[in-house]
């Protein structure tokens, strides 16, 4: 069963003035617990589709179901979100700002300490439970905050370019970590990116989107067996898919 | 090490004391002018009781005035600062008031309010009231975007996103226009009882000047810089407290 389902999504902002039309006609599905990328030229609504998933905009048609419900505002329960920022509370220390959503949603202090103090593990940041924000670096402060996106339990996590401003190979690693994680956890990931080489190492599938108005242009399944090595960027068969997604985008400018 | 820094700044003081006195009693300035230290002591000694009836009256109308300047200050910043147009329509107007010179407006809050404490309070709290607003309004302004979007996505209640995001994020803006605020307040009271009055410390002092007992005015000073120093080292402190991580974070982002 698809926890996403996106039919006919269009997205127009600046109504009265001429409408600017952000998505046009955006149609697809997404099984549970795959990783799916969803990757197009800069401005071509990416983060616009992100946010209606989220519920945080409403679509102007159409619509979107997430786990067979539909779309009419955030559902922290069902979503967890990761922002390219990692929009920390920097008067909260690490394990406090995980504990931040379960502490709004009133549960229990020692069972949410425990679920936290579990999650913060999981990213590798055990050590760190009490240090602040600003005496992270800026890996760690986006582990915290896939941390916090994944407190509720949700069945699905959107991710905004959550590495764009990590260095090079900080970014690799956290790419390496993030599929451990989402093997451990099982959860269904929809991930925003700018970066190819990021999008096929991740993604059993990479969704390609064209130039404004955006529109899904097509799906490409990606194959490569899993646990996957850094290495196969190298390969012949990752340089193949790359130049196909790299033209399906250009031509389609 | 300490102590004897301690005897140093003592004796210091002592032998400017003393130059002080000399220079009065010698008569090299007249006593209207300078009081001398003596004069000041003799009037604590005299009117002890009456200045710290007075001080006791003017802490209350400070006390009441910032207590309101604070709450109002705040819950409008907070309100105001949370919708892009109201902002964008209300700052332009607080700004002016603010710039104006308010004391021009006390005649009329004496009339409304009457002579005594409550027009003093009136006009503490009025006076503190705009840089407190104003700073939280930039604060509140200056939050940005994603918090919001994160306030959502975790499901945050409105009363939950005002008081676990808006308000601690804004705080360190807040904390400086509570600085201001506060210290507008002191004035206004004080000045406020200077220019007519039944009591307080500001009374004290401008019905001394009158009389020329310059001992007592100096003591009356003495109270008033004493109550200003001590609010100054309170709201250091929580400045300070407050703005802590602020000052970390910012220190850590300036390379990028």
């Amino acid at each position: 069963m698809p926890i996403i389902e996106v039919s006919g999504l269009a997205k127009e902002f600046g109504i009265g003035r001429a409408p600017l039309c952000a998505l046009a006609d955006v149609s697809f599905a997404v099984d549970k617990g795959c990783f799916i990328t969803l990757v197009g030229p800069s401005g071509c609504g990416k983060s616009t589709l992100l946010q209606i998933l989220a519920g945080l905009i409403p679509p102007t048609r159409g619509e979107a179901r997430i786990d067979g419900e539909r779309v009419c505002g955030p559902m922290p329960a069902k979503v967890g979100m990761v922002f390219q920022d990692p929009t920390l509370l920097p008067w909260k220390t690490a394990l406090a700002n995980i504990e931040f959503p379960l502490d709004l949603r009133g549960d229990e202090r020692a069972a949410r300490r425990k679920r936290c103090a579990a999650l913060l593990e999981l990213v590798g940041l055990t050590e760190f439970a009490e240090h602040y924000p600003h005496e992270l670096s800026g890996g760690m402060r986006q582990r915290v905050a896939i941390a916090r996106g994944l407190a509720q339990d949700p069945p699905l996590i959107l991710m905004d370019e959550p590495f764009a401003a990590l260095d090079e190979q900080t970014r690799t690693r956290m790419g390496h970590d993030l599929l451990e994680i989402w093997a451990k956890t099982g959860k269904t990931v929809f991930f925003i990116t700018h970066s190819l080489s990021e999008a096929i190492y991740l993604s059993d599938a990479v969704l390609v989107m064209s130039a404004r108005p955006g529109r899904i242009i097509e799906a490409i399944a990606i194959d490569f067996p899993r646990p996957r090595e850094l290495d196969i960027i190298g390969s012949a068969a990752f340089g193949a898919i790359r130049n196909r997604i790299w033209h399906l985008i250009a031509e389609a400018r | 090490m300490r102590r004897r820094r301690f005897i140093k700044a003592l004796i210091t003081s002592a032998a400017i004391v003393g130059a002080w006195e000399a220079v009065v009693r010698m008569g090299l300035v007249s006593p209207i002018i300078i009081a001398a230290p003596s004069d000041i002591v003799l009037a604590a000694a005299s009117d002890g009781g009456v200045f710290l009836r007075a001080f006791a009256t003017t802490l209350g109308e400070i006390a009441a005035a910032v207590l309101i300047a604070w709450t109002l200050g705040i819950a409008t910043g907070l309100v105001i600062g949370s919708s892009r147009r109201l902002a964008a329509g209300t700052v332009p107007v607080l700004s002016s008031i603010f710039a104006v010179p308010l004391i021009i407006l006390y005649p009329l809050l004496m009339a409304w309010l009457g002579i005594g404490a409550l027009s003093k309070i009136a006009f503490g709290a009025f006076s503190g009231f705009f840089p407190i607003a104003l700073n939280t309004i930039d604060g509140v302004r200056a939050i940005e975007p994603r918090y919001f979007a994160l306030a959502r996505a975790i499901g945050a209640t409105r009363w939950q996103t005002y008081a676990r995001l808006i308000f601690p994020l804004a705080l360190p803006a807040m904390v400086s226009g509570l600085r201001i605020g506060t210290g507008l307040v002191v004035i206004g009271v004080l000045v406020t009882e200077m220019l007519a009055s039944l009591g307080g410390i500001g009374f004290l002092i401008s019905y001394h000047r009158t009389l020329f007992n310059t001992g007592h005015v100096y003591f009356g000073m003495l109270l008033a810089l004493t109550l200003a120093v001590a609010v100054n080292i309170g709201l250091t402190r929580l400045d300070r407290r407050v703005g802590h991580w602020r000052l970390r974070e910012q220190a850590e982002e300036q390379p990028r």
